[in-house]
């Protein structure tokens, strides 16, 4: 049997349907979950932030455009409660940005240094390289996630490789 | 083109863990739980108001024969309004501030306006007066003033389990979790001057003694201690209801103190001098220098005279899933059939200052 469209789960959710809507969540938990732990760097905070999108995203539901794609919207609302999140824990803990220690194994020095590189990195700068070479999206996907011109994404994206470059070279020069 | 650069970034970032299995199905069911509920069918609208009609209709007869047997007042008129539920918290009549963390997340909100909701907390605990919140974030023991500002912030090795500012202030006790053990701390109340008191205690939120010298604590054989800060020593306490202590409450003016395990309490009024009550026993605090415990399995508030022992029982509806007091006034959470409500205030007088929806875990209940 065929599988049912976004549209046609999202309206079903929309008049009640909880089984349409617990096949949503199916399609979409894991990208979300892994947007979000791409975004934050940790285990506890991605399933917070997941959970969080969710919950959101189907109480928003009514308010939702059925014509435009779910996955980008619900992505969007992920990774804005993510942003939230980090930029309040640095203001009230006062914390490091958060480091990624989590997002592979780390064997070689090469990938150390590379690593301990995107953690410095500023949070705008950072969340755009995760999201694109760790979640995989285009720069437009980036820009509809989170609601930036395509332009900015671009500049963001190069401007940070620019700066990655840098901090590797000075590693090796060290 | 791709660059040597972002073929790297690629492989590291790009070997992403993947969620654990339990996490999505706790957040299925917070999501499900946000979906609005369905409109009714039309043809269910109907049988439904021709059910009404009819029920109307029999009711009519019904209490036209009752009045005219003189059995029964009827009148008709405005029926009162249904009191609107407390989505947001609010702080009662006389208190200086109120705190709970709901489903992990910390709501507060003071006197003076100063409010917060949301914030991912471990434990939190206000200051004296409420001017002040602490709070357990990620790795951090962090201090708020009123207007969301950070006061300060600590860090520590583990994650802060329970929080308790002293009377005047000046001292925090507070309890980590870390390497598999709850270990307490005592810190200045300007985030300075760290100490651990004890390397193995059970997470149980300390009481502070009026006067601010010492504190009660709950150790790791599962006895109160009390630990004077002026001598640096430690007193075991003698009263210890079955099951070990689960709460502390030292008396708002006083040096008595009182302590519950699951199944009963005990009240020391003076150090080897005690009586005890067997009850099932959900929380414990002071109005006054009377003692309170929430009994009867979470039923009832009792309240103790300490000259007679007698109990003077308020019945709660619903179960009481927290408690606390701060003397004065006291703070409970009571889980029903359809909702969680917070209720607040006086003996003699409270209100309902936050309502839930069912299932919503309350706990770090704290009024100021």
């Amino acid at each position: 049997m065929r599988e049912p469209s976004d549209r046609d789960l999202v309206r079903r959710a929309r008049r009640g349907d909880r089984e349409a809507a617990a096949g949503l969540f199916r399609r979409y938990w894991r990208d979300a979950w892994r947007a979000a732990f791409a975004i934050t760097g940790r285990r506890s905070l991605a399933d917070d932030v997941a959970a969080d999108g969710f919950e959101r995203a189907f109480a928003a539901l009514e308010r939702f455009d059925e014509r435009r794609p779910f996955g980008p919207w619900l992505h969007r609302i992920v990774a804005n409660r993510a942003l939230d999140l980090l930029r309040a824990e640095r203001r009230l803990a006062d914390e490091e940005l958060p480091e990624i220690p989590e997002v592979a194994p780390v064997h070689e020095s090469g990938d150390r240094s590379l690593l301990s590189a995107v953690a410095q990195l500023s949070l705008e700068r950072r969340v755009v390289v995760v999201l694109r070479y760790g979640v995989g999206m285009t720069p437009k996907q980036i820009a509809a996630t989170l609601d930036l011109p395509v332009g900015t994404v671009n500049s963001r994206l190069a401007r940070a490789l620019e700066k990655l470059r840098e901090l590797v070279e000075l590693e090796h020069v060290d | 083109m791709s660059t040597e650069l972002e073929r790297r970034l690629e492989e590291l970032l790009g070997a992403a863990p993947e969620p654990e299995a339990g996490a999505g199905e706790e957040a299925l069911h917070r999501a499900l739980r946000a979906l609005r509920p369905a409109p009714p069918a039309r043809r269910g609208l109907r049988t439904a108001a021709l059910a009404f009609a009819a029920t109307l209709v029999l009711l009519a007869i019904a209490a036209g024969s009752l009045a005219a047997a003189g059995a029964l007042h009827v009148s008709f008129g405005p029926k009162a309004k249904a009191r609107p539920a407390a989505t947001q918290l609010s702080v009662p009549e006389g208190a200086d501030g109120i705190a709970a963390v709901v489903d992990g997340r910390l709501s507060v909100v003071t006197r003076g306006g100063f409010r917060l909701q949301g914030l991912r907390v471990s434990a939190a605990a206000l200051s004296p007066h409420a001017l002040y919140v602490a709070a357990g974030i990620s790795r951090s023991l962090v201090a708020m003033a009123p207007e969301g500002r950070l006061a300060w912030s600590h860090r520590v090795r583990g994650t802060v389990v329970a929080i308790a500012w002293a009377p005047d202030g000046l001292r925090i006790g507070y309890v980590v979790h870390a390497g598999g053990r709850f270990v307490l701390h005592v810190i200045w109340g300007n985030g300075t001057h760290d100490a651990v008191v004890d390397r193995t205690v059970r997470p149980v939120r300390p009481s502070w003694r009026a006067d601010s010298l010492a504190f009660a604590y709950v150790g790791a054989g599962g006895k109160a201690i009390v630990y004077d800060l002026a001598h640096q020593s430690r007193r075991v306490v003698a009263a210890a209801p079955m099951g070990g202590v689960t709460q502390l409450a030292f008396s708002p003016t006083g040096a008595q103190l009182a302590v519950a395990g699951r199944r009963g309490f005990a009240v020391e009024d003076r150090p080897g001098r005690s009586f005890s009550k067997r009850t099932l026993v959900v929380g414990i605090g002071w109005l006054g220098d009377e003692p309170v415990a929430v009994g009867s399995g979470g039923h009832a508030i009792l309240r103790i005279d300490p000259q007679s022992n007698a109990i003077a029982p308020k019945r709660l509806v619903g179960r009481a899933i927290g408690f606390q007091s701060n003397g004065y006034r006291f703070v409970v959470a009571l889980r029903s059939k359809g909702s969680v409500r917070v209720l607040a205030g006086t003996w003699s007088s409270y209100r309902l200052v936050l309502g839930l929806p069912p299932g919503t875990a309350v706990r770090n209940l704290q009024i100021g």
